[in-house]
């Protein structure tokens, strides 16, 4: 069994080792490695457009992937509470929003927006009273939003889950102990519904950080990483891109030990 | 109690209200947009002309292949994948020690954090005529060729997709009580009748999850097939790309839109019912 | 000088509101801002100074820090963009796409963010019927001489008389072979066809692209590259479908299978041929003696371009002979510059993967838009892929 988990992670890094060997290659090809040099990492860090792909990787997953989070429980709590018929109308919705793959989801959301601005942006243009009214376009707010309806469905779920199988006595004795909702909220509920708040974060973080195919249609004038990767891969430069992804690579992998560390500093008996 | 009552609507619509607003706009929008576009027509030069006809639904058997590609590839792939994973997960949640799984468990999602691209190019690499096959010619064996053939897809999938079903086994795993596990062998039951009887019957609804969800991703997955399958098998996302992007036969792909995602559907709803036959859940636990 | 250097003065107060508020309401970028307001400026005045450039037409323009590219993969010298930014300091993104269809798509769609792109000739009608491109205002392209292009690649650049479109360079589509692994000399689309069926075996690429991958199976049978006929269209889908299984890859990203020599012959455009060869000398690059495709790449703006001013810029430094013969030396694509063409070595001249014999290109035939838009040969390439 050992055995067999080694090789299954031998096998999920040998591709990683790869990326990461030919960072450190000398010549412009990621395919014949020439000799070591470290200078793909300077010249990635001094090309604006690869660091800006990487900033607005970075924002967009975030701040999707919190907005999935928060919406996705506040769904799955407002769920809780409503009738049979309206929970089989979002179950239904939030079904769809997981198994329309992604080609579908980039160009449908690219359509109804440019027909939505085509609508809104007239009509704000004719009630703003100033010269320059406000302009919906596409960009971050597109890519952010496009990614995140995937992860709050996912949040939703799997927070309703949770809730399904939440000890109903302790909420039903706090109350009793006349505790307001929201302590109720966040003394009983919070923290049983939290590891899967986590889990569903993640996920949504990393889907959102490697997605291509719908940024590529609602990014606008946007480049994210996967957008420049993609490109730059077709161009034959990658050492650069090595670079950054072994920066990235090394950067979770810190995050990964001091969120270790932290957990044994503040439990040791585990 | 009227005020009570209000106050407990309002509350509810106040928590549904940005997830109903999400989902409309980006769903429900786009969606309509589509299925306005299905029962169009392509423009000469490409792109989408209003009609109303149901030609391009008529015209569905014209992909039919892809479709039967696809519906082949997302059990299969699904398969190998669980294959893979269930020894992993089970490895992690019952026999690794405690300090090291979380360490384990991040371990399993890293490599997700590295673009897909780059890791599927690092596989043509490897498949590709100077990395195994040229191992393979050091040692005499001459001109073998592994990119892009069906078992470089199948890799690529196992690859690609292996967390998201390590993880929901592994969650199903690690809330199992061991005590049934001790109990089982303290009543005389064999390790395999004890695996089988127990552990994988309570991590079912956990591999019911993980399978269900990399078969519908896989259903729309057009990447892998075109990189390490040197474009050869059409797959449905394939023909969607195509239609989308190349012929610009916006009508058409929006049918066979339509089409896939009630497929879709359907196969998440059986894979409810029977993961709830199975293990008597209520609902798919997505993790 | 003096005036140029006038314009490099930091921005006027109302304009420094006017971007401050457009920052905040979002429109622009941080960087943009910052580009906008100055930074940008400062950088070209200072190579204005030290006389890196000399005194150019858009001198009078602000040309921002940055600008983005719609191109095709390794198809310029990454030096140029280099030299462009520190001649100007708008640094130049490249996005890179497969396929025209794709840019079409994309630009169609609205919003793409591109200044430049780069539009090969059976495209360029389609683009002006959808009003997306930008009749080119010639004033501010002085590198530009239209005297000394090849009229031959030029024409559809011109519609109704209106230039929406200046030539990049041309090439054909032929294909290369590896002749250490296939040593049978092959002339024709005849023989591409039959090897791949043959010793090529498991070891031949065609485009994934219906225009030269359907246009080159026609040629098999002599007929037109561009035909729209159904009986000779289906003779094609009849030898595709014979070819199908013998192939190593549908992919237009040929390059990496050849160089790997996982591949041993591929369809390929010229500027791929002769940067195989360059690297590789046993691929050789191979055009049909039946005929086949030629083509025109050219320079086109779009209309909802966002730096319109570092478009033109850019566009006119490319046109400058001393930098396109340097792009002209890294893309290995002949140029239609007579200019150019002066300055190239004799041994580029005398390539004949640049430079064919007279009696191959004459059979060659310029790609119709109406081949490409046609629903027809979509869903022959459809059938052809998914077989």
């Amino acid at each position: 069994m050992r055995a067999f988990v080694t090789a299954v992670f031998a096998f999920l890094y040998l591709p990683i080792a790869l990326v990461v060997l030919f960072s450190f290659n000398a010549g412009r090809h990621a395919s014949e490695f020439t000799g070591f040099s470290v200078q793909w990492y300077g010249t990635a860090l001094s090309n604006p457009f690869l660091v800006e792909a990487l900033k607005n990787s970075l924002f967009i997953a975030t701040t999707s992937a919190l907005l999935a989070a928060v919406c996705g429980t506040a769904a799955a709590l407002g769920l809780a509470r409503v009738g049979v018929r309206t929970r089989a109308v979002f179950d239904a919705l939030l079904g769809a929003a997981i198994v329309v793959p992604g080609v579908v989801i980039g160009i449908s959301t690219l359509v109804a927006l440019v027909q939505l601005f085509a609508v809104v942006n007239p009509f704000l243009a004719s009630i703003w009273p100033g010269d320059q009214p406000p302009k919906l376009s596409l960009g971050y707010g597109s890519i952010i939003a496009a990614h995140g309806l995937f992860s709050m469905a996912l949040v939703t779920m799997i927070v309703g889950t949770r809730l399904g199988s939440l000890d109903r006595n302790l909420v039903e004795a706090s109350s009793d102990l006349y505790a307001t909702p929201l302590t109720t909220f966040r003394s009983i509920v919070l923290p049983q519904i939290m590891p899967a708040v986590v889990a569903g974060f993640l996920l949504a973080f990393t889907f959102s950080f490697d997605d291509f195919i719908v940024a590529f249609f609602v990014a606008g004038a946007q480049t994210t990483l996967p957008i420049y990767v993609f490109a730059s891969i077709r161009r034959g430069v990658t050492p650069e891109i090595n670079a950054i992804a072994t920066i990235v690579l090394v950067a979770s992998v810190l995050l990964v030990v001091l969120a270790q560390w932290q957990l044994r500093q503040r439990k040791p008996s585990n | 109690m009227h005020g009570n009552r209000f106050r407990h609507n309002f509350l509810t619509a106040l928590l549904l209200a940005p997830a109903t607003a999400w989902l409309v706009v980006f769903l429900v929008l786009p969606f309509i947009a589509i299925a306005i576009f299905s029962v169009g027509e392509r423009a000469p030069e490409g792109g989408y002309q209003a009609a109303f006809t149901f030609a391009q639904y008529a015209n569905l058997p014209a992909r039919a292949t892809a479709f039967w590609n696809t519906m082949v590839l997302a059990p299969v792939g699904a398969l190998a994948c669980l294959l893979v994973a269930y020894p992993v997960a089970y490895y992690l949640a019952l026999r690794a020690p405690a300090r090291w799984r979380l360490i384990l468990l991040a371990l399993v999602v890293i490599p997700f954090w590295t673009s897909l691209l780059m890791r599927t190019y690092a596989w043509m690499y490897i498949l590709g005529g100077r990395g195994i096959p040229a191992l393979l010619a050091f040692v005499g064996i001459e001109d073998v060729r592994l990119i892009n053939t069906p078992g470089a897809v199948l890799l690529g999938i196992v690859y690609g997709y292996l967390p998201l079903m390590i993880l929901p086994i592994y969650v199903s795993l690690e809330r199992l009580d061991r005590r049934l596990l001790e109990a089982s062998a303290d009543l005389g039951a064999t390790p395999l009748s004890t695996f089988v009887g127990v552990t994988l019957k309570l991590s079912l609804p956990g591999v019911m999850t993980g399978f269900s969800l990399v078969m519908i991703l896989l259903l729309g997955e057009y990447l892998i097939p075109t990189l390490l399958g040197g474009g050869k098998v059409f797959f449905i996302g394939n023909a969607l790309v195509d239609l989308f992007l190349q012929s610009r036969n916006w009508p058409f792909g929006s049918a066979i839109a339509i089409t896939l995602v009630a497929v879709s559907v359907v196969v998440l709803i059986a894979a409810n019912r029977i993961s709830t036959r199975v293990s008597g859940a209520r609902r798919v636990d997505l993790i | 000088m003096s005036k140029s250097y006038r314009d490099g003065l930091p921005i006027s107060p109302e304009k420094f509101v006017d971007q401050l508020m457009r920052l905040k309401r979002g429109s622009i970028g941080r960087r943009d801002f910052l580009g906008l307001t100055g930074l940008g400026i400062a950088t070209a005045v200072m190579a204005r100074e030290i006389g890196i450039m000399p005194t150019p037409a858009f001198a009078a323009e602000n040309l921002g820090d940055r600008m983005s590219i719609a191109t095709w993969p390794n198809y310029h010298d990454p030096q140029t963009f280099e030299n462009f930014k520190k001649d100007t300091g708008v640094a130049v993104e490249v996005n890179v796409f497969g396929s025209n269809e794709e840019m079409l798509a994309k630009l169609q769609a609205g919003a793409s963010g591109w200044s430049l792109f780069v539009p090969t000739n059976y495209t360029i009608s389609t683009y002006k019927k959808l009003g997306i491109i930008e009749p080119l205002d010639m004033a501010k392209l002085p590198n530009f001489d239209g005297t000394q292009e090849d009229p031959r690649f030029t024409s559809e650049g011109t519609i109704d008389k209106v230039i929406y479109a200046v030539p990049k360079n041309w090439g054909t589509t032929g294909f290369a072979v590896n002749t250490k692994k296939l040593t049978k000399p092959m002339t024709s689309w005849k023989e591409f066809w039959d090897t791949a069926m043959a010793e090529g075996d498991g070891r031949t690429m065609v485009h994934d692209y219906q225009l030269t991958t359907i246009g080159n199976a026609l040629k098999y049978y002599g007929y037109s590259f561009n035909s729209l006929k159904q009986d000779e269209l289906a003779k094609a889908e009849e030898l595709l479908l014979k070819v199908k299984p013998h192939l190593f890859a549908v992919s237009s990203d040929y390059q990496p299978g050849m160089r790997a020599g996982d591949a041993w012959m591929t369809m390929c455009w010229t500027n791929d041929g002769a940067q195989l060869h360059r690297d590789i000398p046993e691929i050789a690059y191979v055009l049909g003696k039946e005929g086949g495709e030629i083509w025109t790449d050219f320079y086109a703006i779009p209309k909802d371009a966002p730096n319109k001013p570092a478009g033109y810029a850019l566009l006119n430094y490319l046109m400058n002979p001393q930098v396109a013969v340097k792009e002209h030396l890294a893309n290995g694509a002949p140029s239609t510059d007579a200019r150019v063409n002066k300055l190239l070595p004799k041994e580029v001249l005398d390539n004949p993967i640049l430079y064919p014999a007279a009696d191959l290109l004459t059979p060659l035939e310029f790609g119709a838009a109406a081949t490409l838009t046609d629903p027809g040969r979509a869903e022959l390439m459809a059938r052809f892929k998914s077989a």
